[in-house]
């Protein structure tokens, strides 16, 4: 059984990526792989510890392509009421998700504009200018971002 | 007889483009200006942009608003004129 084991994770170090990434690690495990485990205890010690540090080299392997968390409604919600919070003209006691730009805010067709394109930095995509004029409200906006990020309940 | 049903403040569809012309030059303006690299720059000329804007906005004439159409215009190539060069 333990020699299995052994056996097992030395086939593990012998495969030619892993041995790429964790050179001096292959080097080692083979020196200690001779004289044979005393006991099976001993030997699921290093076998963990094996597999422990094969998880970090083959991650090394892998190539991370840039990630950000997931969109949902809520986090684009949230954004979007930071960004208009820290919109100057707004005051943020009044803001409402529901609250009309222009009706409610006292904002003009210049704000609007505006808020639109801090929209836009934000999220790293261009509003076209006839979607962009039928935005008046956060709710709205939030809509808009969510149905073009393809984001669901 | 027709009667209306537009309120009667709705805007004409010539004026209603016009408006559109103009939230546009304003919205192009903007992202202009937003290509200026120095901070104080960028805040002087947004906020003369939009003070700009701001005079003009009970103008009616439609003569009037055209003419300020071409002037924005030449001044938002001037701009982006002076920012090509300073790029290059």
């Amino acid at each position: 059984m333990a020699a299995r084991v052994l056996q097992q994770c030395v086939r593990t170090l012998a495969r030619p990526s892993l041995r790429l990434a964790s050179g001096n690690l292959a080097a080692v495990a083979p020196a200690s792989a001779i004289h044979r485990p005393l006991s099976f205890a001993a030997d699921s010690r290093r076998t963990r510890w094996l597999v422990q540090s094969r998880i970090p080299s083959v991650g090394v392997l892998c190539r991370q392509y840039g990630d950000l968390p997931p969109l949902t409604l809520e986090t684009i919600k949230d954004r979007v009421m930071y960004v208009l919070k820290l919109y100057d003209k707004i005051n943020p006691e009044k803001l409402q998700t529901s609250s009309h730009f222009m009706k409610d805010l006292g904002l003009d067709s210049l704000d609007q504009v505006e808020i639109i394109m801090a929209m836009e930095d934000e999220f790293g995509f261009e509003i076209p200018d006839a979607e962009a004029e039928k935005l008046m409200s956060p709710e709205e906006i939030v809509q808009y971002i969510a149905d073009k990020k393809d984001v669901y309940e | 007889m027709v009667v209306s049903r537009l309120p009667s403040a709705a805007l004409s569809f010539k004026q209603f483009l016009q408006r559109q012309r103009v939230l546009g030059i304003y919205r192009n303006m903007m992202r202009t200006i937003r290509q200026v690299p120095d901070k104080a720059d960028r805040k002087y000329l947004s906020d003369w942009a939009r003070d700009e804007f701001k005079r003009n906005k009970n103008a009616t004439e439609q003569d009037a608003i055209r003419m300020m159409i071409t002037q924005a215009n030449n001044h938002l190539e001037e701009l982006q004129k002076s920012l090509a060069l300073a790029k290059s």
